[in-house]
């Protein structure tokens, strides 16, 4: 180590001038980076807080300069936010019910037992996974319209979960596969059943995974767009995904109110998602990235 | 045999090897847990596309629920001689195509910045990662707001560039819709592929890059024979899932420009939405839904087997 170390420092007869040089060009582009990807959401809230004669203007300021909060409640006097956050809190909740009795279910199979048919299983939820959302939409349209299953928020729900189950099936068997199987084991041995193994022993100790599949599953419900502008017709039903699409910028809705909508709506799965992020992308990549 | 060791290691993804893996002593448990599973996904995803695809044989009026009746390959026919179908995949294949470079190239450069301690690099990752984790709907919002050719933020910039004294029609010019609907999509997308790439490079072992550099490898020699090699299969991993994401991209689009103008950011998945919800013509649009399954069926393929090759590398 030692030996290392004091090669590299001799290596190339760096100058420290040379080596400050780098470290500035290097953290240069790591703020610029950052930078250009965080200004669109910073606009946001510029735009959110500051009184519109300001955004409303050519070469408008790229700072606040006033800072004001009576858009909250001209915009949920404006129009009825509130009811479609109840509504998509609805739709999220069933969504995140679904998801988590199933894919406890299919995760225990996939992780902890062996059988045949198990890798079919896994494949077969590979694939589902990666269909387009539209492909399905017709069909479930036609259908759905036959069983007078429209604007119902359950039903709703229960084609988001469809969708989003199998990524919560791998999410929740990467975690499950961290659970020694010594323990399972000596627990079955010791006359627990299967159930009380899993309830006892694999939930307890994979909390975080159980939430990672809750939040993953939860807000793609919030966010989900196409089936709940297809699938509710009814104004009273519109989850705020639906809703804020339907205000307009600049003509009918003022910029504070309108970016106002669109802060309000991001600020539990941007919370959410930045926790959770690493068991989020494991479960995206199938398992296939350890991280 | 080896068929089914292929699949094997496909479905067995990330496993530890041999991770808590016991026969079963009630062998009917598994399929007692996965059956709810597969009629869940079957009534809600396969019987729906198998509707779809005898559907797209069919003449179906929604409205009037008249019968539907059989007309055979028409639609497809139809599909096959239509120049716009052809000119929709060609934008599909464009807005894909540039995604995946403008998304991963950005994902990886980012990855390899971050791939060194620095103070403050908690906080930098979170910033970097906030796209990632917005709805749809809102990134919708703020670029209609930031692009707005009256007082759009962006025209701020746009008026540096020398030449341009007036803000340009940012979504109302084909190329320049187009463009901005795949630095948006990528805006969103970039931040998962650098994450999934970080822990691609940091599982690269420290050694090897010291030994080369004692052995006196320069930066670009560095890159190109341990990092390149050591994240090659992730990002060929990545290509295939940015592929399929931007492919499925819907919501984006369809609020930013709802596939104009003049069909420029009309990719398939526009097109038959506007097809089903705008024309009302939905047989048509069920065959163009086939056509859309059967392009991901592919893409899902390569996946798959890239997946299984990742598995093998791995034990």
């Amino acid at each position: 180590m030692a030996m290392t170390k004091a090669q590299t420092g001799v290596r190339s007869g760096r100058t420290p001038l040379r080596r400050r040089l780098r470290r500035i060009v290097l953290y240069g582009t790591i703020f610029a980076v950052c930078l250009t990807t965080f200004f669109p959401i910073y606009w946001m809230v510029v735009s959110t807080l500051q009184p519109n004669e300001y955004t409303l203007h050519f070469p408008p300021p790229l700072f606040p300069q006033e800072v004001t909060f009576g858009q909250f409640a001209e915009l949920f006097a404006a129009h009825p936010v509130a009811v479609w956050i109840r509504n998509s809190w609805v739709i999220a909740l069933l969504t995140m019910l679904v998801c988590m009795v199933l894919s406890i279910m299919g995760a225990y199979a996939l992780s902890s037992l062996r059988w045949p048919g198990r890798d079919l299983f896994g494949l077969f939820l590979l694939v589902t996974q990666m269909l387009p959302e539209m492909l399905v939409l017709i069909p479930i349209y036609g259908i759905y319209r036959n069983f007078s299953l429209l604007n119902n928020l359950s039903s709703l729900a229960l084609v988001d979960a469809a969708f989003i189950l199998p990524i919560c099936i791998w999410i929740l068997k990467g975690v499950f596969d961290t659970v020694p199987h010594e323990i399972l084991d000596a627990a079955l041995v010791d006359g627990c059943n299967e159930l009380s193994v899993v309830w006892r022993i694999v939930l307890p100790l994979t909390v975080p995974g159980l939430v990672a599949v809750a939040v993953v599953a939860f807000f793609f419900a919030w966010n989900e767009y196409l089936y709940a502008s297809i699938l509710l017709g009814k104004a009273e039903l519109m989850p705020a995904s639906v809703g804020l699409s339907t205000l307009k910028a600049i003509g009918r809705t003022p910029i504070e109110q309108y970016m106002a909508a669109g802060l309000i709506f991001s600020i539990l799965p941007i919370l959410f998602y930045l926790l959770m992020q690493r068991y989020i992308v494991a479960g995206l990549t199938a398992g296939a990235v350890k991280g | 045999m080896s068929n089914w060791g292929q699949t094997r290691t496909a479905a067995g993804g990330g496993q530890r090897q041999g991770a808590g893996r016991r026969p079963v002593r009630r062998p009917l448990l598994p399929y007692l847990l996965v059956l709810p599973i597969l009629l869940y996904e079957g009534i809600l995803l396969v019987y729906p596309i198998a509707r779809g695809v005898i559907g797209s044989f069919q003449s179906i009026e929604l409205a009037t629920n008249v019968a539907p009746e059989w007309v055979g390959l028409k639609n497809y026919q139809r599909m096959l001689g239509d120049p716009e179908f052809w000119k929709v995949m060609q934008t599909t294949l464009l807005f894909t195509g540039l995604v995946i470079l403008v998304a991963i190239s950005a994902g990886l450069l980012t990855a390899l910045l971050f791939n060194r301690s620095f103070r403050l690099r908690p906080v930098a990752r979170g910033v970097l990662m906030m796209p990632w984790a917005m709805p749809e709907v809102p990134v919708v919002m703020i670029f209609i707001w930031i692009l707005n050719p009256q007082f759009g933020v962006i025209n701020l910039f746009a008026r540096m560039i020398p030449g341009v004294d007036q803000n340009p029609q940012w979504l109302l010019d084909p190329v320049l819709a187009l463009l901005w609907m795949v630095l948006i999509a990528s805006w969103k997308a970039f931040p998962f592929y650098s994450l999934v790439i970080l822990a691609a490079l940091q599982a690269i072992p420290e050694e090897i890059f010291e030994a080369a550099r004692v052995d006196g490898a320069n930066w670009l020699q560095l890159f190109r024979h341990i990092t390149l090699p050591g994240i090659g299969t992730t990002l060929e991993l990545l290509v295939v899932l940015a592929c399929i994401f931007s492919f499925k991209q819907f919501t984006l689009i369809y609020l930013m420009t709802g596939g104009g103008p003049s069909g420029a950011t009309e990719t398939i998945v526009i097109r038959i939405y506007n097809t089903a919800f705008r024309f009302y013509d939905y047989s048509y649009a069920t065959a163009l839904g086939v056509a859309g399954f059967v392009v991901s069926l592919v893409i899902a393929f390569f996946f798959v087997i890239l997946q299984a090759r990742r598995a093998q590398e791995n034990f």
